[in-house]
């Protein structure tokens, strides 16, 4: 080993460490090699921006007087979950206020005024400091007397308030068209019928768990950019799948690994956490997520050399609402940056969903943060497992029967 | 020279070969930019007329005294940069290219004179970052 973490963040508080952006990082590795590179760099940073919809808050509201134990609950007409303790609340970003509501006149008035509004909107607004009505409905116990309570909260009036997502920073994902003959209106926008357009949502090869492929450096434990505070991995994201078949450069060919983060809301910036609307489809909400790479050794700086021209993602119809779809094949991400691919003898448009600009800017703020001495590194505590299937949901017996 | 003009016709005139009247007696060509007209009901048409500016005027006060009403500012597309993203979804479903992320910087880039106000892009923005001016 060249350099350990610890060595690293000493040249780190120093203001010695030399960063470098994962494109800069490729730059350079074409320019020296990768042997003298690894000489030259202590830490890659890496970041991405897209809408990331496993994601969601947790807050703690305060006790009020008489208490309450809240059983349902609504931030500026959106539901949020109150199945923990009494003042416990989990927002999620894709809940919308036309579902689950109570369907009072409130509720409709909320629904037409803001139809396009659900939890992502929300936790934006909360981390921008903007104040939220809040409504919630008690169930009464000796303890918890209180049926009902309405207040305005902002960011400052409540006590924890902290982004807990379960599936963050997608490892690869899918290019979505449609081979059908009308509009479908997706979680990656619209898809024009007769290959009308082509949408893929990861930035490439500067997204993060490109550049660790078999996840050897990353881990539960490690500290990365979140929504522009400090978060931290806390364990796999849901719907893992390192086992996804990968290329002879250990890059996933399709979606794999997923990454469950934590991190302190309060610290966090609108600027880096978007509610985002799909026509159609619904609430979400677009992530800016950094990730440090220490060198430790040349591995390090090899796996981070892919290039886009390298790396690929299948080109999936989803005219064909099933759980496999077909596809047209594998495409570079290369292809897909150019503006245009071909499916079946046609050019397709094709138009990205992260933005590779503020990608790149997640990296370069990281970049500045470590530069500065302001950001150290974690060694992680445990790896994240590298052995997990994907399994299908299906009815009891049927898989058994197929056996 | 060419001027892009709103139309809105009065229930009655839509049944009027207008384009026909503007080629025809004031030799102002019109290229359709965006229809929504159909029969008995209000209609609107962004057009480009194209011909000799008095002509052109001509064309217009004509197309008024048939009580067309002609709105010299024509609905235009508005980005709204602070909200903007820059994720490039517009970018795919612009028919015009006039919508583009630029290849070395990645932000968006809206070129005007490309627009023809199809608006497609409204509704592909996942920030709501794209309007009109009316
Ligand atoms: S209105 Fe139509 S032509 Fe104009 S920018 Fe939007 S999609 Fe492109
Ligand atoms: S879709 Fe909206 S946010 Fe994305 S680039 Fe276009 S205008 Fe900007």
């Amino acid at each position: 080993m060249l350099r350990t973490v610890a060595e690293i963040n000493e040249k780190i508080q120093q203001q010695k460490a030399v960063v470098l952006t994962v494109e800069e990082l490729k730059a350079r590795v074409q320019e020296v090699g990768v042997t003298q590179t690894t000489q030259e760099v202590d830490v890659i940073t890496t970041g991405t921006f897209e809408p990331m919809e496993s994601t969601g808050a947790i807050f703690n509201l305060g006790h009020t007087d008489p208490p309450i134990k809240i059983r349902q609950c609504w931030l500026e007409g959106v539901p949020a979950y109150a199945g923990l303790g009494a003042v416990d609340l989990y927002l999620g970003a894709t809940v919308m206020a036309e579902y689950g509501g109570l369907g009072d006149a409130e509720e409709s008035r909320l629904n037409t005024v803001l139809p396009e509004r659900g939890g992502g909107h929300v936790i934006e607004d909360l981390i921008a400091g903007k104040p939220v009505q809040l409504r919630a409905l008690g169930q009464v116990t000796d303890c918890y007397p209180r049926p009902s309570f309405e207040t305005t909260i902002t960011r400052d009036t409540i006590n924890q308030f902290y982004l807990f997502n379960p599936r963050n920073l997608y490892q690869n994902f899918i290019v979505g068209v449609n081979g059908g003959d009308r509009t479908l209106y997706t979680y990656l926008g619209p898809l024009y019928p007769r290959l009308g357009n082509a949408v893929y949502s990861n930035p490439g090869a500067i997204s993060p768990l490109f550049n660790d492929p078999q996840l050897e450096i990353i881990g539960i434990g490690t500290k990365i950019f979140l929504g522009g505070g400090i978060g931290y991995i806390t364990w796999e994201g849901t719907q893992h799948f390192p086992l996804q078949k990968r290329l002879p450069n250990e890059t996933p060919i399709g979606p794999a690994a997923t990454l469950a983060v934590i991190g302190d809301a309060k610290q966090m910036t609108p600027q880096w956490v978007r509610g985002c609307y799909f026509k159609n489809y619904g609430a979400s909400i677009m992530l800016g997520v950094g990730v440090p790479l220490p060198v430790l050794n040349e591995q390090v700086v090899a796996h981070a050399a892919i290039q886009d021209q390298d790396i690929v993602a299948p080109v999936v119809d989803f005219s064909i609402p099933r759980r496999v779809r077909p596809t047209f094949g594998l495409v570079s991400y290369a292809h897909l940056k150019s503006g245009q691919i071909k499916i079946d003898g046609q050019m397709v448009r094709t138009a990205p969903l992260a933005s590779i600009r503020l990608s790149r800017q997640v990296a370069l703020e990281l970049k500045q943060w470590i530069s500065l001495g302001q950001f150290t590194l974690t060694e992680p505590v445990a790896p994240i497992p590298g052995d997990r299937t994907f399994l299908p949901q299906d009815r009891w017996g049927s898989q058994r029967a197929s056996e | 020279m060419k001027k892009r003009v709103t139309l809105t016709f009065p229930r009655r005139a839509v049944q009027m070969p207008v384009t026909y009247r503007l080629a025809k007696d004031f030799n102002v060509a019109t290229n359709i930019i965006r229809a929504q007209v159909a029969p008995n009901q209000v209609g609107k048409l962004v057009v480009e007329l194209l011909g000799d500016i008095d002509e052109m005027d001509a064309a217009i006060e004509w197309m008024r005294s048939q009580d067309i009403t002609v709105s010299l500012a024509s609905r235009e597309i508005l980005i709204d940069e602070e909200s903007c993203v820059d994720c490039g979804l517009c970018t795919g479903v612009c028919p015009t290219q006039a919508l583009i992320l630029d290849p070395d910087t990645y932000q968006l880039k809206f070129t005007r004179s490309r627009c023809v106000v199809c608006e497609q892009c409204i509704p592909a923005c996942p920030v709501q970052a794209i309007s009109t001016n009316f």
